[in-house]
């Protein structure tokens, strides 16, 4: 249960990162976040299964085609919408859903659609046995997480990422062109996902109504950790993680996927800016 | 003379147009087959293609003949989307009932994918006189019916649950006959067909002399089952029976195999039923697992060449075989037992169709087909009734074990419980 309660949580945090850094950096609510894993998922098989290239190939192709997604969304449909949150939401879920409904009506159904573990297999550990593709995840989301606080603390483009998340007309002032900003987040943040979509696909099929259980998910961990902290992301996901694993194990799993919900709402009465969020603390004191 | 010569030619033309079947058809007005269903789903997605396959070779062989005449038949689709998570039942009944004012269909034949709705549908039928033939599976329709048959005496249905568990109590008879197995536990879907199926059986296991460690429901789209898996596990369960029909369940599969549980799978999951499961999941995945698919025809049968033939006949016509263990053979056969009873009745009167399907005795890719209280009877020979048919995973094949009468090997202890 400690094992797969741990597994459970780097999962969920590896699906919400990418959400988390778009909206702490741009602002902006990525509701197309769980479409563009599927897509992931889906350029990836395709390269791989269809097109015969090489895992290694078709991940970094099927990351870089979500990734230019991402930046062609914000640069030809966000743009023009900044400040405007809630057209924002309507917008992004709009493509979101565009994509879900157009890969089902071009017969994406069924379970042949698989990505192969990197490694397949499992091992013992503490006494229960654990899928190798399993510990990939972990390593990996442990791996990602890492990078992405050198990249944001460390290098000059991070540190514009930083900038503007914390006011962008300021970064303006120094140079920090905000818009451009903003569409690399997105690009870095569907990056992330279709990642997290080929890191975490190979342990059952692509379907497209995992869209919407992502979507649902990131937006879950993301409220409850603070929409733009990553340490609350990763916190959110732990609190989940071990929350769905306990439920399932001590109560009834036919529950387990409503307790992201219930800590969701309870998070949202208690604490409206999540665990560790500062969006709306002002508000709050008020 | 050019005149002489083009009026002989139009002559001519119109002379072999007439004569023509296809255009002495074409006058007649189609009879509408209406398919109301959540089409994007694995089993009635292959469905509606064996319909039209039912209607095609309907049609080649001269349509429906109907007061003289021989009318085509001509399927009218409309996908509900009632089998996916979140869709509400209520959207489904608006596409259903919105296929019935546009389409106008003179029957119905699949219907609602899931039970939930088709439990709703069943007022609809009734409100629009609509005759159907559906495939749902849970026993509540019939519960539904016998509260007032006169209103529901539109519907008619392929599957009850209750075989399934019928089929699935004979399989387990035989694995504690053979291998002494007597422990298990459960794991199903959270949709009303799993969870009476996992109930039926839990209550027959337990008057049986099994001992049930569990029984878990996990609702759709559910992608971790490690605590299920882990409970089977610390409790020694030699049997796990799932019962689902949902994508995400391929992680059970895979989960219960890299989790090393040493349990024999035996119930429905639906991603490993096809004949692509042991290339997608792996021969190690799918290895010794027994699957129930709930008709015959789903699975080619060498005993029971009517159910092959139907499964040679889908590949030939759409290049691919068929993936699912449920509802494609049943609708096809469905479409023929309607096409029959139109004939038989020499109408489209709802009363007189009711009738004539009540009347049905049909050999199909399921078997012998024949209703009883609006319900088809299933056995275990496919000469006297329909037929279910269990099947284990042998080298990457599956092979028939259950009934008798259509069995291509027993029931083997996989290799690693040995």
């Amino acid at each position: 249960m400690l094992v797969y309660g741990f597994i459970n949580s780097i999962i969920l945090a590896l699906i919400a990162l990418g959400f988390s850094m778009t909206f702490g950096i741009s602002r902006v609510a990525n509701f197309a976040h769980g479409s563009l894993y599927v897509l992931g998922g889906l350029l990836t098989w395709f390269f791989l299964i269809k097109a015969g290239l090489p895992y290694v190939i078709s991940v970094i192709a099927a990351v870089m085609i979500v990734g230019v997604l991402g930046a062609a969304m914000y640069r030809f449909l966000l743009v023009r919408l900044r400040g405007l949150e809630l057209a924002e939401v309507i917008s992004t879920f709009a493509l979101g859903l565009i994509i879900l409904e157009l890969m089902r009506s071009m017969g994406i159904m069924g379970f042949q659609y698989r990505l192969p573990p990197f490694v397949p297999g499992s091992v013992s550990i503490m006494g229960t046995y654990v899928g190798i593709q399993r510990l990939i995840i972990v390593g990996a989301g442990l791996f990602l997480m890492g990078i992405i606080y050198l990249f944001v603390h460390h290098t000059r483009l991070g540190l514009a990422f930083r900038g503007v998340a914390q006011d962008d007309h300021t970064a303006l002032t120094v140079g920090i062109n905000p818009d451009r900003i903003s569409m690399l987040s997105l690009m870095v943040g569907s990056m992330l996902v279709s990642l997290s979509a080929v890191l975490i696909l190979p342990l059952g099929t692509i379907s497209v109504d995992d869209g919407y259980d992502i979507l649902l998910k990131s937006l879950a961990v993301c409220i409850i950790g603070g929409l733009e902290s990553t340490f609350g992301v990763l916190a959110a996901a732990f609190i989940l993680g071990y929350a769905e694993v306990l439920t399932s194990m001590y109560i009834s799993s036919s529950l387990s996927m409503v307790v992201p919900l219930l800590c969701m709402l309870v998070i949202l009465l208690i604490k409206p800016s999540g665990l560790f969020g500062k969006h709306k603390e002002l508000e709050e004191r008020i | 003379m050019r005149r002489r010569m083009s009026l002989s030619v139009a002559v001519c033309l119109f002379g072999f147009l007439a004569l023509s079947p296809a255009v002495s058809f074409s006058a007649e007005q189609p009879i509408v087959i209406g398919v109301p269903s959540s089409l994007k789903m694995l089993e009635s997605s292959e469905a509606l293609k064996a319909i039209i396959m039912a209607a095609e070779e309907i049609n080649a062989k001269g349509g429906v003949k109907l007061g003289g005449t021989n009318r085509p038949l001509k399927v009218a689709s409309i996908d509900t989307r009632g089998g996916e998570p979140g869709v509400p039942i209520s959207d489904a009944l608006l596409a259903i009932e919105k296929l019935f004012l546009e389409q106008k269909p003179d029957a119905v034949v699949l219907g609602p994918f899931r039970s939930e709705v088709l439990l709703a549908a069943m007022d609809l039928y009734s409100k629009y006189k609509m005759v159907s033939i559906n495939v749902a599976m849970t026993p509540k329709f019939i519960e539904k019916y016998n509260t007032d048959p006169e209103k529901y005496k539109y519907c008619f249905r392929m599957l009850n649950a209750k075989y399934v568990v019928g089929y699935l109590m004979k399989t387990m008879s035989k694995l504690n006959k053979d291998y002494g197995f007597n422990k298990v536990y459960i794991v199903v879907q959270d949709v009303l067909w799993a969870t009476a199926i996992g109930n039926g059986m839990k209550g027959w296991f337990e008057k049986s002399g099994w001992q049930v460690a569990g029984m878990d429901a996990y609702p759709t789209g559910a992608s971790d089952f490690s605590s299920s898996l882990l409970k089977a596990q610390k409790a020694g369960a030699q049997v796990l029976m799932p019962i689902f029909d949902m994508a995400s369940s391929g992680t059970l599969a895979l989960q219960w195999k890299d989790m090393r549980v040493p349990a024999v799978p035996v119930g429905f999951i639906s991603p490993l039923m096809g004949s692509k499961s042991a290339e997608t999941f792996g021969n190690d995945v799918v290895e010794g697992v027994v699957n129930i698919a709930f008709q015959a025809g789903n699975v080619p049968l060498a005993k029971y060449p009517p159910a092959t033939d139907f499964f040679n006949a889908y590949k030939k016509r759409w290049g691919q075989e068929l993936q699912a263990g449920h509802m494609p053979s049943e609708a096809y056969d469905s479409v023929f037992v309607m096409a029959g009873a139109m004939e038989k009745a020499n109408s489209l009167d709802p009363e007189k169709l009711i009738k004539a399907i009540e009347e049905a005795d049909y050999n199909g890719s399921i078997g012998r087909i024949r209703f009883k209280n609006h319900e088809i009877v299933f056995g275990e020979d496919p000469a006297e009734t329909a037929i279910l048919v269990v099947y284990q995973w042998k080298n990457g094949k599956r092979v028939p074990v259950f009934p008798d009468i259509v069995a291509e090997g027993p029931i083997d202890k996989p290799n690693w419980m040995k």
